[in-house]
């Protein structure tokens, strides 16, 4: 289960998250976070206490930076964990996503 | 048009909701017969080796998915996938990626092609319902004793060599999980197998398995638990692991589908000619 907090910069949001990214996390992605966000221009999601994301997390953050995307929203994510960058590289999830994403 | 606003609801009396509950269960467990029936299809059996899969789910029904499919030159084609998601949606989607699967194989000449043909059929679908589906697809030629695979975003199957008693992963090869991209091309690597050696084919629910201290399985431990079943056939191996899984987690509740499929090279008869084309059996 995911919590977040919330530190609106001059430029960005910064979207810290906390815990499993999995599918009890769907809720708080898709009707908290997910519409609060849309009202930014820049957002960056740091995920440096989240130690797990299982398949329902990759397809919640696919969708959550697709939807972001498609609205005009540079979107970045930051600090991902070592063990979890592999999986997504073997989903090529930062091919799927496109370049700039991952920092 | 599929509507779904006309659809009788009940009222919230007591009453009504016991008689919601007793169908909706009726219908899980209908619903989960027929993903048994479907899972459980026959294991092809062939000269010189063994093939075998299971598959548990962490709910009443899941989302991973396994199956065999002989072609006609006689080689075997084996696909495991894993359905983003678990429960229902995900058994929903892993029936939608079982009949593309068949009828891909039908259609296609190598397991690469198989990826793609999928990835066609389903990709639409896929992204309309916010899902994907990571597959790995290999060919086993019993005549020539070569694997040949091709890979959507999956696990890399282990390969224990019989001989040396190594215990590595099959040489890597990426590819985009289906649902990811549209027109994909799958790479295709292809190794040779001899007698004794295995291939371990898995889903992350093995790895991923936690214990009541939310540690998790590992690759590591699987390796060990493979090493030493390693003069098992394919049953038993599969049967350690679960035990070793079981072990592990100590009674902790279960979090992910669990999903592996062994194949296992034995003896081959220097007359190739005599080699039958598998059956099911």
């Amino acid at each position: 289960m995911i919590e977040y907090s919330l530190i609106p910069l001059e430029n960005h949001l910064v979207v810290n998250l906390y815990g499993d990214l999995d599918i009890d996390s769907t809720e708080v992605i898709e009707e908290e976070l997910l519409p609060f966000v849309s009202n930014y221009k820049k957002v960056h999601f740091k995920f440096e206490e989240v130690p797990f994301v299982d398949s329902s997390g990759m397809g919640l953050l696919l969708n959550l930076v697709q939807t972001l995307s498609e609205k005009g929203i540079k979107v970045k994510i930051l600090g991902i964990r070592e063990e979890i960058m592999e999986v997504f590289e073997l989903l090529q999830l930062p091919e799927i996503l496109g370049d700039g994403i991952f920092v | 048009m599929f509507h779904d606003n006309l659809t009788y609801h009940f009222n919230s009396s007591e009453e009504d909701k016991k008689i919601l509950d007793k169908s909706l269960q009726r219908e899980i467990n209908m619903a989960r017969n027929i993903q048994i029936q479907l899972l459980n299809g026959k294991t092809p059996k062939f000269e010189g080796g063994e093939v075998k899969g299971s598959s548990l789910p962490a709910r009443l029904i899941g989302g991973d998915y396994y199956d065999f499919y002989p072609l006609i030159d006689g080689n075997i084609r084996i696909v495991i996938g894993d359905v983003m998601g678990k429960g229902i949606p995900a058994a929903m989607l892993m029936i939608l990626t079982r009949g593309a699967f068949r009828s891909a194989s039908e259609s296609t000449q190598s397991p690469g092609e198989t990826l793609t043909a999928i990835n066609q059929a389903i990709y639409e679908d896929l992204r309309t319902l916010k899902s994907f589906v990571t597959l790995f697809c290999a060919d086993w030629s019993p005549s020539t004793g070569t694997l040949t695979y091709a890979n959507a975003g999956h696990n890399i199957p282990i390969f224990i060599n019989g001989k040396t008693l190594e215990v590595k992963e099959l040489p890597k090869v990426k590819g985009v999980m289906v649902g990811g991209l549209p027109n994909q091309r799958y790479k295709e690597v292809s190794v040779r197998l001899e007698e004794n050696d295995s291939v371990f084919f898995y889903t992350d629910g093995i790895i991923e398995a936690q214990n009541k201290c939310g540690e998790q399985y590992k690759l590591e431990r699987l390796v060990l638990t493979l090493l030493e079943s390693k003069d098992y056939n394919v049953g038993d191996i599969e049967k350690c692991v679960m035990s070793s899984i079981t072990r592990f987690t100590e009674g902790a509740p279960q979090k992910d589908d669990i999903t592996m499929v062994l194949l296992k090279i034995r003896e081959r008869k220097a007359d190739i000619s005599s080699l039958n084309s598998p059956v099911l059996g």
